[in-house]
């Protein structure tokens, strides 16, 4: 590690590091109160014991969750079917959680994603509805998607729009947009066979679309996870002004998540409309606090701290497990917000408990 | 000096999970005295500090009592009520408030009638309490757009500023780590004058001459004993190095064999101009390293940032044969320059993050293959250089908050030591460092100009000059003011043309 140039400085440095190391009793310090053991038995002393009670909180909560209903509902909640209908029912708002992820790990908010994901139903629906073959018709709404976040990123980027402000204001436009496409009425009776069917037919007993999104959390978390891109996140929404010291275009990467977000919401939509096999103007707001709060309980697990794919899995299926487990118990139906809200409250604040202490 | 102690801390320990910063210190400071509380990077000075003011709870045992009374751990305000005065290692200032919104943090706003707030009267009162440290600006700015001393002249005129109970015991952690000389001895002055008031100093820094010529007494910390507290008169600096770290220094800081090798110019710069720099000309060699020193105000702030078109600047900056435009610090980078900026927290820290993601961030794809990140090669990459840099404790996956701010920034400078980029840009490179490992970070730099970079140095830190560089330009007022090279490069000689022509200009 040393070199030639640098020698004397370096040859002293090194003396430096190791004998400070070293256990050798002092000369200088007549009067020292005890300076060994050093810093390395001391942590060595220390109790090792960690169940990942923090990180992994939401996988024990949930396996509770699972066994307090299989107790209480045997013949109802213990069924496959019924973790069958929680699969797939949760398939569309994990695919807008998982989009969701990407602006928020960059450190800006969507809070257009709900309202892409109700505008890109109504058009998808339309354009089949005015006889568009049905590729060209995911294409389109792909690309309003895209569009979207385009211009999403055009005002926080280059109008230096807050993000929260910016995309509540597209969510609001767009909301007039679904209206004006559907003109306030549903649209029924416009899918062939083969579309509907992407979106019902079964394998091994859960609708496609949770297989659907299976594959997107799949290239969504060797994206992030394991190529430079989510690097660039997490910098960018970690401290936007040191990563561009480090040499990163941070606007770059805020707007390239800006429309990656919209454009999966879009895709989203396309799924929910093969699903529902109708559209209204109203489909799309109802979704947007679950993601958020998929995303935020999801960062609170499985890598604390971060926005990430797999926490906001275990996010999603632990609270509609306890929903439906409460909706099979005989609950009534406001009992489902409540308990999600008061679960990403509990989990949150329990997360936040934990940071506090280290 | 038989006086009684008005801050006593008895077995005040502190354990983070797998690790213990504290562990037994005792230490009694008198009314009127000031402290000095030294130690390596990492010894536990800034939690001592923190454990006093609330922000960390001690372990269970711990005792501390401020005038007799014990007081309450992991309550800011009770520290605050205590007459415990803090100017915190980061300053704690929040960045889009202006001075006197900062100010206010600390005393509340004096209201009227009404419960509104008497404007006037608050900003007059920030206004007074800067020009006592010696300083006047604009106090309506975000002090995140204020240079570093100015904002540590803030946070020290809230510590020093009218709490609802009287002062006892001010604490500054490293205030002096972004001060130049002349600012740094203003502050020693104020110091002294509130410990002739009978308040307590405890006062933590790396430079150990200002040790020396400000406090009566020093407490040596290491690893997170406590080693000794013994008066300064009768120490010389050697003895207390060897305090710190546990044996003798024959010599910690040799200056570099000549480099003799200077190859071509790669670093050019012709009219560089910013709000405060006035068209700047330079050009460095391979193999060079080129300081820059100036006090606050004479654009010295402003320079490496202008250079890598992080701030807006005039003027072109070449690199080789290419030009980087204004304001892309991403082409500046892959160009080959590297910026190690001040104030990390605000610049270069990823706080959130692990080391081995603050040391990459400058080169994220460094080790991908067809895409994909491979860690494990990465790991041993960052390791070696965290061990090259003595990063302590080291560990690639510790995230950054846990580190010890001298730590901090050695893992910063691995960040760009380890791209080997042909121009080198430091600012404070040494900001916070103790002075075994700054020896080390100036053979490394010396390493990396032997290397063929262009290094360009800026620092208040003059003895950090005139060991680094082969030449050093003074700036006052926006302009080199001074050029000064091997056989005149001392401390007492850039200081002394840095101040030297600011009070001429000013008379
Ligand atoms: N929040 C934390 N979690 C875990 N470890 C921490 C935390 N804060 C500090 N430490 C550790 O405690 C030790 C003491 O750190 P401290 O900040 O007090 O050092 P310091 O003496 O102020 O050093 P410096 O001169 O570099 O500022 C270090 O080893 C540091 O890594
Ligand atoms: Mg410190």
């Amino acid at each position: 590690m040393t070199t030639e140039a640098a020698e004397p400085a370096n040859a002293a440095a090194d003396v430096l590091v190791t004998e400070a190391e070293s256990a050798e009793p002092d000369r200088a310090t007549s009067d020292v109160v005890s300076v060994e053991p050093d810093r390395a038995t001391l942590t060595r002393r220390l109790p090792r014991l960690n169940l990942g009670l923090d990180r992994f909180s939401g996988l024990y909560v949930w396996t509770l969750i699972i066994l307090v209903f299989g107790i209480w509902l045997p013949d109802t909640f213990l069924t496959s079917y019924n973790f069958q209908i929680i699969a797939g029912d949760q398939a569309i708002t994990a695919m807008l959680a998982l989009g969701l992820i990407i602006p928020l790990a960059a450190g800006v908010f969507d809070l257009s994603c709900a309202a892409t994901l109700g505008f890109a139903v109504t058009v998808v629906t339309w354009l089949l509805k005015e006889g568009f073959n049905p590729v060209l018709a995911i294409l389109i709404t792909l690309a309003c998607g895209a569009f979207i976040g385009f211009v999403n990123g055009l005002v926080v980027v280059r109008l230096n729009v807050d993000s929260f402000i910016g995309t509540l204001g597209m969510s609001s436009i767009l909301a007039a947009g679904a209206y004006w496409v559907t003109n306030g009425e549903q649209i029924v009776n416009t899918f062939s066979k083969s579309f509907l069917d992407a979106g019902s037919t079964r394998l091994w007993g859960v609708s496609l679309p949770f297989y659907y999104m299976l594959l997107l959390a799949a290239i969504l978390y060797v994206i992030v996870d394991h190529t430079p891109v989510g690097r660039y996140l997490y910098a960018a929404g970690g401290n936007p002004q040191a990563a561009r010291l480090a040499g990163m275009r941070v606007g770059r990467v805020v707007w390239g998540s800006l429309i990656t977000s919209a454009t999966l919401a879009a895709l989203t939509g396309v799924i929910l409309a093969a699903k529902l096999g109708s559209a209204s103007q109203d489909v799309g707001p109802p979704y947007l606090l679950q993601a958020f709060s998929a995303v935020f309980l999801g960062s609170t697990q499985i890598k604390a701290g971060r926005m990430n794919v797999l926490g906001t899995l275990v996010a999603i299926y632990l609270l509609a497990t306890g929903v439906k487990g409460l909706q099979l118990g005989g609950s009534p139906s406001y009992v489902n917000s409540l308990f999600n809200g008061l679960a990403l409250i509990i989990a949150v604040a329990l997360a936040a408990r934990t940071y506090r202490r280290k | 000096m038989v006086a009684t102690p008005v801050l006593c801390v008895r077995r005040l320990s502190k354990t983070f999970p797998g690790q213990r910063a504290l562990a037994d210190v005792d230490l009694d400071v008198e009314p009127g005295e000031i402290r000095a509380l030294v130690g390596q990077n990492g010894c536990g000075k800034s939690t001592l500090i923190k454990a006093l003011a609330g922000f960390h709870e001690p372990d269970a045992g711990s005792e501390v009592t401020v005038a007799g009374k014990p007081l309450a751990f992991g309550d800011p305000t009770s520290a605050d009520a205590a007459g415990l005065r803090f100017v915190h290692q980061d300053l704690g200032l929040v960045a889009a408030l202006d001075a006197v919104d900062n100010l206010a943090l600390g005393h509340g706003y004096e209201t009227g009638r009404l419960g509104l707030i008497r404007w006037r009267r608050e900003r007059a009162r920030a206004r007074e309490a800067l020009q006592e440290l010696g300083y006047e600006f604009e106090i309506s700015r975000p002090v995140g757009g204020l240079a570093a001393s100015e904002r540590t002249a803030v946070a020290v005129a809230r510590a020093l500023s009218r709490h609802s109970t009287p002062p006892r015991v001010l604490v500054l952690d490293e205030p002096t780590a972004n001060l130049p000389a002349a600012e740094a001895d203003r502050l020693f002055a104020l110091v002294r004058s509130v410990r002739d008031a009978g308040v307590a100093v405890i006062f933590v820094s790396h430079h150990l001459e200002e040790v020396f010529g400000l406090c009566d007494t020093v407490t040596v910390l290491r690893d997170g004993r406590l080693v000794t507290t013994r008066p300064t008169a009768g120490l010389t600096e050697s003895d207390l190095v060897e305090l710190m770290i546990g044996r003798r220094l024959a010599q910690y800081d040799v200056p570099p064999a000549e480099t003799a090798h200077q190859g071509d110019v790669v670093l050019d710069v012709r009219g560089l101009a910013t709000a405060v720099l006035g068209g700047l000309d330079l050009s460095v060699r391979a193999g060079e390293v080129v300081g820059f020193a100036g006090i606050t105000g004479s654009g010295r702030e402003e320079l490496a940032l202008a250079l890598f078109g992080g701030r807006p600047r005039t003027g072109v900056v070449t690199i080789g044969d290419r030009t980087v435009p204004q304001l892309r610090p991403d082409l500046a980078v892959q160009y080959g320059m590297g910026l190690v900026p001040a104030e990390r927290h605000a610049n270069a820290a990823f706080l959130d993050a692990d080391l081995q993601e603050n040391v990459v961030v400058a080169s994220p794809a460094a080790f991908a293959r067809r895409g994909l990140l491979r860690r494990g090669r990465e790991r041993s990459d960052v390791a070696r250089w965290l061990e090259r840099l003595n990063v302590r404790p080291s560990g690639t996956q510790r995230a950054m908050s846990t580190l010890s701010g001298g730590n901090q920034q050695k893992v910063v400078l691995a960040r760009w030591l380890r791209r080997q980029p042909h121009v080198l840009v430091l600012d404070e490179p040494t900001q916070g460092v103790d002075v075994g490992a700054k020896a080390e970070i100036h053979a490394l730099v010396d390493q990396a100009a032997a290397d063929g970079a262009a290094v360009v140095v800026v620092s208040t830190d003059h003895d950090e000059l005139a060991r680094l560089c082969g030449r050093v330009l003074v700036l006052a007022g926006g302009r080199v003011v001074a050029e000064l090279h091997h056989a005149d490069l001392h401390a007492d000689r850039i200081t002394a043309a840095a101040v030297g022509h600011t009070l001429r200009s000013a008379s």
